[in-house]
């Protein structure tokens, strides 16, 4: 399903008067009544109808209708609008910057009821609207029906002459914005990339590394790829944090100093939503790692009988699709779900903050367990089983085994492992989008009850369109994180496989 | 290490033998782990029961979990004779309190899980107090001959014990993994949207007929095939390189690159969002492939020459070397001695870097707007917006969707856990 397009070629040609008269040919009550289009007066989905008549006793309303089609009755069209005949002397003239169905009559905005419904006086014998919603390019059929105070048509629906209009303002498409900039900056990076890989090749000529010689350029592609799509973007991001940038601006935003950041901090809730980030990585993390390492035992048992099985089956949550799991977890949640129905309820997980909190982790929970089972499942494979069988001799129960000989034996795997765990868990978005999209909502601009830092981001991104900010609520991400991914680092064996 | 040594704290029993003081029938150690176990699950019983808002089980449970607990407390230790007594009260009192639960609440599934996790153990306490070897052993009426009897039966009867209760634990963690796959098998072959009811009470192919029929589905699939193999090969085409000169050469800049590798790794997607969307915007990539085969083998490099890099350290040197006396120059040797060895590992992170695009949400959501531009996961969670939900088809494709995925990683996963531990955890 595209959205309907006019064709370009004929954005310019005007569609000559169509003017077609229903001069009350056949009315029995009410007098002439003339509706003509006024071209001169497109806009952009709206087509400008000015209705003549003899003002009339009878005549309480007008009603506008209007097809997409040649019609003959109101059965076959639409209502548009309609237009009420009363005394107005009380009434103001509408503001004249509204957007959409705007009316006059003598000249000057109609006169609008507490409703805000256009009002035309009795002695009035005529008035003009522009009827917004009509699909630009393609004709219209419009037809005026005075009706009568009981809403009776005052004259024969069956047989309407409409008048045919039509508007060739297209639909509105933005200019190509300018590309030359981020053409420019890209080129930027690219060419300080090869540069300081030219740099480095010199030196390692210099120090009479000659056998690498080749090395720069096998990683160039990797690096510049890496420059122009990460660094480049964070630097920018970086930039927009301080500029106006929203939806409506693009490639010409402006610098405002700090005002994203004040926003960032004076907006409500922010520090809640941090407080859930953390709840939720730190529990996520803590559950992960149990469950994880209490599969990875059970598993690791000598002689344990469909391992094999248990193992593909455990995995499962690994090698679904994550958005698939999650939205069937969603499914099940919902109030006449699976998970009601075993317990026989019918509770909306998702309506109060508690237990929609909840319901994510566990999920997450869920969906994160096998990473970790597999990991620890690795690690105690590397473990000697000599050492469990002299526990054995020895008779240390199962839980001192554990305790005293795998736990110790795994604290290599199992600290970096769960910093790497809080990491991902604290940069995931698919579970909350999927599950809740932050809801419960508690106001516009605010996090949601299930919020995390990195789903309101994207909610101030892409669904309140502000840029600027939402690239400041990033660089402080991005400063949280550059903390935890040093202690991770540290913590790992990188650095050593680096050396 | 006193885990076996319960009993020889106790300065009074210097008389008895050591088998008589070591001796603990296998039955009554494993009620010392069960119960804890038992009342741990009731706990969650109770949170279920306290969801439904049954006030009566609620007090029912609680009041199991307590009697579970001191239950546990005070388990015969072979020599105080009341503590039997009391022992098989409690469970008497514990497996009355299931059967009348059991008695009050229907015959679903749940409740017959939830009643079981009180009878069953509190069977096993009365019966194993009661009968046979360690019945004797409660009471106190055993000889040291009879201990030593015990502990052989002990060690013949340990392991089975063990089972048991790892297949206990075992089946809980499949029944849990596998809830969501047999509730998604359903709704896709129900009639209609039904998301509850009864498992596999009817049958229909409508929503696999309305989604394979359907042309939204094929152009989606076209839309995720192009981009994810896409990003394979360019993906590969980028790591391949960095990954054989990070793994065989010392250059000036390795240790820094490979830090940066590894740090871009941890930054969430959302970071380099907006001004990936803006540059993506700007440079009129919104909504098309390529926009997304150039964001996606970028942000999947990192791992694969991670990757990568520790498949090619397992290539010994040694080979090189000798193609390299052997007269080939480096790049020969790069392309006809390392490339051949480590094709199965380069497969493998093909492998994953096309999982990584296939299955990727976030970025494909933000930059593809138009319904004809959305790749499976986009086009899979608009089937179930806020309103209109068509969880039969979303069930239906999901299938579709999943059954290669899952059996490509099932038949690789050794590999791709160790490649993806190589990256992301070792190091």
């Amino acid at each position: 399903m595209t959205p309907h397009r006019p064709d370009a070629g004929l954005t310019a040609w005007m569609c000559a008067a169509l003017l077609l008269c229903a001069a009350g040919a056949g009315v029995p009550h009410a007098k002439a009544q003339q509706v003509s289009v006024d071209d001169a007066a497109q806009a952009y989905r709206q087509i400008r109808i000015e209705v003549d008549y003899a003002p009339a006793e009878t005549i309480a309303g007008f009603e506008i209708w209007y097809a997409g089609q040649a019609f003959e009755s109101t059965g076959e069209a639409e209502l548009h609008s309609t237009i009420r005949v009363a005394d107005t002397s009380a009434l103001a003239r509408g503001p004249e910057d509204v957007l959409f169905d705007r009316c006059w009559s003598d000249g000057l905005p109609i006169h609008r009821d507490a409703a805000g419904s256009p009002v035309v006086d009795p002695d009035a014998s005529n008035w003009s609207c522009a009827l917004s919603g009509m699909t630009p390019g393609a004709e219209q059929w419009i037809a005026v029906v005075p009706v009568g105070a009981d809403g009776a048509p005052l004259v024969d629906t069956e047989s309407l002459q409409p008048v045919v209009g039509r508007t060739e303002v297209p639909d509105e498409r933005t200019p190509p914005p300018d590309t030359r900039p981020v053409l420019y900056a890209l080129s930027l990076v690219v060419l300080s990339t090869v540069a300081l890989l030219l740099f480095l090749r010199r030196q390692d000529a210099r120090q009479g590394r000659s056998k690498s010689r080749l090395a720069h350029v096998y990683v160039a592609p990797a690096l510049i790829a890496l420059a122009t799509l990460t660094f480049y973007p964070i630097l920018y991001g970086i930039w927009l944090a301080f500029t106006n940038a929203d939806q409506s601006r693009l490639g010409d935003e402006a610098w405002i100093g700090l005002a994203n950041f004040a926003t960032v901090f004076a907006g409500p809730g922010v520090w809640r939503v941090t407080l859930f980030t953390f709840v939720w990585a730190v529990s996520n993390v803590l559950a992960h790692v149990a469950l994880g390492l209490a599969l990875a035992v059970a598993l690791d048992r000598r002689g344990l009988r469909g391992r094999m099985v248990y193992r593909t089956i455990l995995l499962l949550p690994w090698a679904i699709p994550g958005y698939i799991s999650v939205l069937a977890w969603n499914g099940m949640l919902q109030p006449d779900g699976l998970v009601n129905g075993l317990l026989g309820t019918a509770i909306d997980f998702f309506d109060g903050a508690g237990s929609a909190r909840t319901v994510v982790i566990l999920v997450n929970i869920w969906l994160g367990v096998p990473f970790m089972m597999m990991v620890f499942s690795g690690a105690l494979q590397a473990l000697p089983s000599s050492m469990y069988e002299v526990a054995e001799i020895d008779g240390v129960s199962r839980w001192n085994q554990f305790r005293h000989l795998t736990l110790p034996n795994l604290k290599g795997t199992l600290v970096p492992v769960s910093l790497l765990g809080f990491i991902w868990t604290f940069n995931s978005f698919n579970t909350i989008y999927l599950l809740t999209r932050g809801n419960p909502y508690s106001g516009f601009g605010e996090p949601g009850a299930t919020d995390t830092l990195i789903t309101h981001v994207f909610a101030v991104a892409f669904e309140y369109g502000q840029y600027g900010v939402a690239a400041a609520w990033s660089v402080l991400i991005f400063l949280v994180l550059i903390g935890f991914s040093w202690a991770y680092l540290k913590r790992t064996r990188a650095m050593e496989a680096v050396a | 290490m006193n885990g076996n040594t319960h009993n020889s704290a106790d300065g009074g029993q210097g008389s008895a033998t050591l088998a008589e003081r070591w001796y603990v029938p296998v039955e009554i150690r494993a009620l010392r782990v069960w119960l804890p176990f038992a009342a741990l699950v009731n706990l969650l019983i109770l949170a279920g029961e306290a969801l439904r808002g049954n006030g009566a089980e609620q007090l029912g449970v609680l009041g199991a979990i307590v009697l579970l607990l001191i239950l546990r407390a005070s388990l015969p230790d072979g020599r105080q004779r009341w503590r039997r007594y009391a022992g098989q009260g409690l469970a008497a009192a514990i497996l009355v309190l299931g059967l009348l639960s059991l008695l009050r609440r229907d015959a679903t599934f749940y409740d017959l899980w939830a009643t079981s996790w009180l009878v069953v153990p509190s069977a096993l306490a009365l019966y194993w107090m009661s009968a046979g070897l360690s019945g004797s052993w409660c009471a106190g009426a055993q000889d040291a001959g009879a201990a030593e009897l015990g502990l052989a039966r002990n060690r013949s009867l340990a392991p089975r014990f063990e089972a048991f209760a790892l297949h206990t634990f075992l089946i809980h963690a499949v029944a849990l993994v596998v809830a969501p796959v047999i509730w998604i098998v359903d709704v896709s072959i129900s009639p209609g949207n039904i998301l509850g009811g009864a498992i596999f009470d009817a049958f229909t192919l409508e929503h696999f007929r309305a989604v394979l029929g359907g042309e939204a589905f094929w152009l989606w699939t076209r839309n995720s095939l192009v981009v994810a193999l896409g990003t394979t090969l360019v993906g590969l085409l980028l790591a391949i390189p960095a990954g054989y000169a990070f793994s065989r050469y010392q250059f000036a800049g390795r240790k820094g690159a490979m830090f940066v590798f590894m740090l871009i790794q941890m930054f969430p997607g959302i970071i380099i969002l907006v001004p990936y969307f803006m540059v993506m915007k700007t440079l009129g990539l919104l909504n098309t492939s390529l926009g997304l085969i150039v964001a996606y083998s970028v942000t999947a490099l990192p791992l694969c020459v991670w990757m990568l890099k520790g498949f090619f350290d397992a290539v010994p040197r040694a080979l090189e070397e000798a193609a390299l006396l052997d007269g080939c120059n480096r790049v020969e040797v790069f392309f006809f001695v390392v490339l051949p060895l480590s094709l199965p590992a380069v497969a493998i992170t093909a492998l994953f870097s096309f999982l990584t695009a296939w299955n990727e949400f976030l970025l494909a959501l933000v930059f593809n707007t138009s319904n004809d531009a959305y790749t499976l996961p986009v086009g899979l969670a608009s089937m179930i917006p806020a309103t209109g939900q068509l969880w039969g088809d979303f069930a239906a494709a999901s299938i579709v969707v999943s059954i290669p995925v899952v059996i490509l990683f099932v038949l690789f996963q050794r590999s791709l856990i160790q490649g993806m531990s190589s990256g992301a955890v070792k190091g």
